[in-house]
């Protein structure tokens, strides 16, 4: 139970450390220089000590929804897979409780993109409705045919059993769930080539323009409550598609998987530096492209049996 | 006469949850309507009538209330008339209704072999005699599911239920088509045991049809209470998914996953008939202080209204599917369902569930945005007309109905368990396997699904901990004493105006222009250029409406067939008499061929010769000239 509770405050702490190792791995790959690990951090504490403005068109959603968007995500980090072996772990939350639990944060976050009467909000929540009604299908498919590989609809449990006994019989739909596993990984979190989190311009903006009347204390929430995204979509990612390094020491394996975590923001970031951000209305394209994998995943595995 | 089985009781129950609240909030609206006595003769036997048409024993009985029911709800969507889009409305619904009618006529006619009054029990054994019993189930379809609003007989839900008044609406969309699956139900389990695998698989895929196609119309609808009609039929789709689905499991034989199924499918009903009547509930107050369907005048009424856009907004979330609500729980034990095909040998069978799961999947986050969309741009942001800024909170009795439903919507998200333990009462009556025990087995704080490694929700947990959270944050904010400051929204240096925000046409534009090649929009575009710059323009107008396909291409179609039958019946009962007396020759010369043709002898220099002779004859004497 202590082991449980550790893990998931040290994954929430490494969560903004995360995206601002992508930002510095950026940087260098573009031969600049690297801002530090810790900016993350720096932020959000600078972003406490603000004064908060809160914008006089806005109702009592603005007041309420940051921390609505925020608890999902974090009651969600209580369902993860186990990251060492003897940790407790809720075993038996499903793809679909998850993918709802992060739908219910996006759903207050378009909300609030709304609710400031400003057009860069409205813009906002309307692409990201667009995006996640595409990326909801994919996501329940993928992560169900992991867990019928995995042999338990339970997600904590089905990284387990990925862990002690690797169904190597469905390599195939193993790997077309991680291609299109990694695709919504990209497209949740609103990196390129998706969304681009860095930008200020209006055309290409999403996941920014939402939150873009917040200041201060719910900034710093909503800013949280994305790095804790990319936290528990990693991880979903590692202890599903990477799953060996539990049965070590608590130590050991928790720096295991703390590199692989690492090992994703890497493949983000190269993906980032490599790509151009699609076209709004190219993204189906991308995300068609993670629905087929996902399909072809459940039929491979149902044409091969169990 | 009548009966009172399980089915039955638990839905007088579902009927009366959905009535009593809406009662209260009709009683409010009352002063509205000009002919008081009209609307409430007919509303009260409607809620009589629908009660009437589940507590039925025979067939006889069953038909007339059903009869009064729409008869009922007919005239109740002519209580006030101002449009003329509202009698046109009501004579689609007539038509449809009757058109439904017919076919359960035609079905209880053979299942009763002419007796209308004898029971459910002793059709079964006339309807196993009977010959064709496919034919049985497609006039059950036919007759059911045009009351129910599945695809393609759900042409008249966007029109008939924002024509009538609100809490009709919300009786309509949240009782009415419910009273239609309790037809399924009864004559299904009833009189048309045991189903060949098709039927299942036919009900999966009307289902997975309607719950895509409603929620894609629903994005593109401007009004409100069209909008919610269209998710009605999605919901519906979503019935039937589970329906089907435990259909399929029953004809497979495996017992256990067809009733947890079926579970799934009251289950739902229930919800849906909970969040969408609070919702038309809801759309018809705002529609009561704006005095418009628009969604597009509407906006920031969640300062004004504040008890309307709360129990919305729960309504919202609990239709969208989102954890912890209602309607999540449901849709999750239909998912659940779905994956036990993983159970099922037929290879072929198994490998299309997954495009089910897929359409449901989709459904789901399709809705999302659609009630962003309802809720964001009706309650949220600045008012976008006088009309919404001269709105304030509706009476008492109003927000007492929807009060009381928000509670209905609240105590099936709680009280799971209870209403779990009634729907599986009812699948033991009809003879299915109880299965109580195997989806709440340690105690009643997480729900199982029943499948090999299915899996668990604990649904109090999640809204414990949901809400726990939340306020342990809010109250960590309280003790902060963080500095605030009021200021506008940033406009880019212009001010901030109802004009400068997203609009609703806006806000589904992404998903409509992906969606184009089912939607075929009419597009507006009218711009008014300064001195011939093609970005500076003093006025512009942009309008795009969305005719449904199944609209356009079935029935227009069917109509336009009509209209050339009926053009050539007016022709040939408008000629002069010569022609008459040239068509008597012409029918003649055929008889006399034909009969040379057919049973004298035939040769084919003849058979050419006479046709070319009728042709021409037919030509000059009844054609005529072209003028």
């Amino acid at each position: 139970m202590i082991l449980y509770f550790i893990t998931i405050i040290s994954l929430v702490l490494l969560a903004p450390i995360l995206l601002s190792f992508i930002k510095a791995l950026k940087m260098v790959l573009l031969f600049k220089k690297p801002i530090s690990l810790l900016q993350g951090y720096r932020n959000f504490s600078k972003l406490m000590q603000k004064e908060t403005i809160i914008s006089s068109e806005t109702s009592s959603i603005t007041r309420y929804a940051p921390f609505l968007v925020l608890s999902p995500l974090l009651v969600t980090m209580f369902f993860l897979p186990p990251v060492l072996k003897g940790a407790y772990y809720v075993s038996f939350v499903d793809a679909f409780t998850i993918t709802g639990l992060i739908s219910l944060s996006t759903f207050f976050l378009m909300l609030l993109g709304l609710d400031s009467a400003s057009a860069f909000g409205g813009m906002g929540s309307s692409r990201e409705a667009f995006i996640s009604a595409l990326v909801e299908p994919a996501m329940v498919l993928t992560v169900f045919s992991v867990s019928m590989m995995a042999g338990d609809m339970g997600v904590g449990q089905a990284g387990v059993n990925l862990a002690h006994n690797f169904p190597t019989k469905h390599m195939s739909s193993f790997l077309f769930a991680a291609i299109s596993f990694f695709i919504l990984l990209i497209a949740e979190n609103g990196r390129i080539p998706v969304d681009n989190p860095e930008t200020h311009l209006e055309l290409t903006m999403v996941h920014e323009a939402m939150i873009l009347d917040l200041s201060g204390v719910y900034l710093a929430i909503i800013e949280m409550a994305s790095s804790i995204k990319f936290v528990i979509f990693s991880s979903l990612f590692v202890s599903l598609f990477i799953p060996f390094g539990l049965e070590y020491s608590p130590l050991v394996a928790i720096l295991i998987f703390i590199a692989k975590l690492f090992g994703v923001a890497i493949a983000v970031a190269i993906v980032e530096v490599n790509m151009a951000k699609l076209r709004l209305f190219k993204i189906p394209n991308l995300l068609g492209i993670s629905i087929v994998f996902a399909f072809l995943s459940l039929i491979t595995f149902y044409v091969l049996g169990y | 006469m009548f009966q009172f089985d399980t089915l039955s009781i638990v839905f007088v129950f579902l009927i009366l949850l959905g009535s009593v609240p809406n009662v209260f909030y009709s009683s409010g609206y009352l002063a509205h309507i000009e002919r008081k006595l009209h609307y409430q003769v007919h509303y009260f036997s409607f809620i009589g009538s629908m009660i009437g048409v589940v507590l039925s024993g025979n067939a006889l009985v069953f038909l007339i209330f059903w009869e009064l029911m729409s008869l009922t709800s007919w005239q109740l969507i002519l209580t006030e008339v101002k449009e003329k889009s509202t009698i046109e409305a009501a004579r689609f619904y007539f038509i449809m209704t009757h058109f439904g009618f017919v076919f359960l006529l035609l079905l209880f006619l053979i299942v009763t072999d002419g007796d209308l009054g004898i029971g459910f029990a002793s059709m079964k054994s006339i309807a196993s005699s009977f010959a064709y019993p496919t034919l049985l189930f497609f006039f059950a379809i036919l007759g059911f599911l045009s009351k129910a609003g599945a695809v393609p007989l759900h042409v008249w839900l966007p029109y008939a239920h924002p024509s009538a008044p609100s809490p009709v609406s919300a009786l309509m969309s949240g009782v009415m088509l419910k009273v239609a699956i309790y037809g399924l139900f009864r004559l299904l389990f009833d009189v048309l045991y045991p189903w060949p695998l098709e039927w299942g698989i036919v009900i999966l895929v009307i289902g997975a049809l309607s719950s895509l196609i409603g929620v894609l119309y629903a994005l593109s609808e401007h009004d409100i209470k069209a909008l919610l009609a269209n998710h009605s039929i999605e919901n519906i789709g979503i019935i039937l998914i589970g329906f089907g689905m435990g259909m399929i499991f029953d004809t497979l034989g495996l017992k256990v996953l067809s009733s947890f199924a079926f579970i799934a499918t009251l289950f739902h009903t229930f919800n849906h008939m909970s969040f969408k009547s609070l919702l038309f509930m809801g759309a018809g107050s705002v529609l009561h202080q704006t005095h418009t369907k628009n969604i597009e005048k509407y906006g920031g009424l969640i300062k004004s209204m504040p008890v309307t856009a709360l129990t919305f907004l729960l309504a919202s979330i609990s239709i969208s599917a989102l954890p912890p609500t209602n309607g999540f729980l449901s849709e999750w034990m239909i998912f659940q369902s779905m994956l036990g095909s993983s159970h099922i040998d037929n290879t072929s069978l198994k490998l299309a569930i997954p495009f089910a799961i897929f359409a449901l999947a989709m459904t789901g986050g399709l809705a999302i945005a659609c009630f962003v969309k309802a809720y964001g741009i009706t309650f949220l942001g600045l008012h976008r007309s006088t009309n919404a800024k001269h709105a304030h909170e509706v009476n008492f009795m109003m927000k007492s109905g929807m009060v009381l439903m928000a509670l209905v919507v609240i105590s099936l998200m709680l009280f799971t368990p209870f209403y779990i333990s009634w729907f599986d009462k009812v699948l033991v009556g009809l003879g299915m396997d109880s299965i109580y025990a195997q989806i709440f087995p340690h105690g009643m704080w997480n729900l199982h699904s029943v499948g090999m490694h299915g899996g668990v929700v604990s649904p109090i947990i999640l809204l414990v901990s949901l809400v726990g959270l939340s306020a342990f944050m809010m109250f960590g904010y309280k003790v902060l004493k963080v500095k605030e400051r009021v200021h506008n929204t940033w406009g880019c240096g212009y001010k901030t105006s109802a004009k400068t925000q997203y609009t609703a046409t806006g806000f589904a534009g992404p998903i409509r222009r992906f969606f184009n090649w089912l939607y075929k929009p009419d597009e507006h575009f009218i711009k008014q250029t300064i001195a011939g710059h093609e970005s500076k323009f003093s006025s512009s107008n942009y309008e795009v409406h969305v005719k449904p396909l199944f609209e356009r291409s079935l029935y227009e179609s069917v109509a336009k067939i009509a209209n050339i039958i009926s053009y050539w019946v007016y022709r040939f009962a408008h000629f002069e008499q010569t022609r008459y007396a040239a068509m008597i020759f012409n029918l003649m010369i055929l008889v006399l061929f034909s009969y040379r043709v057919f049973a004298h002898e035939f040769s084919w220099a003849t058979f050419v010769l006479e046709g070319v002779v009728m042709i021409i004859s037919i030509k000059v004497l009844i054609i005529g000239d072209k003028k």
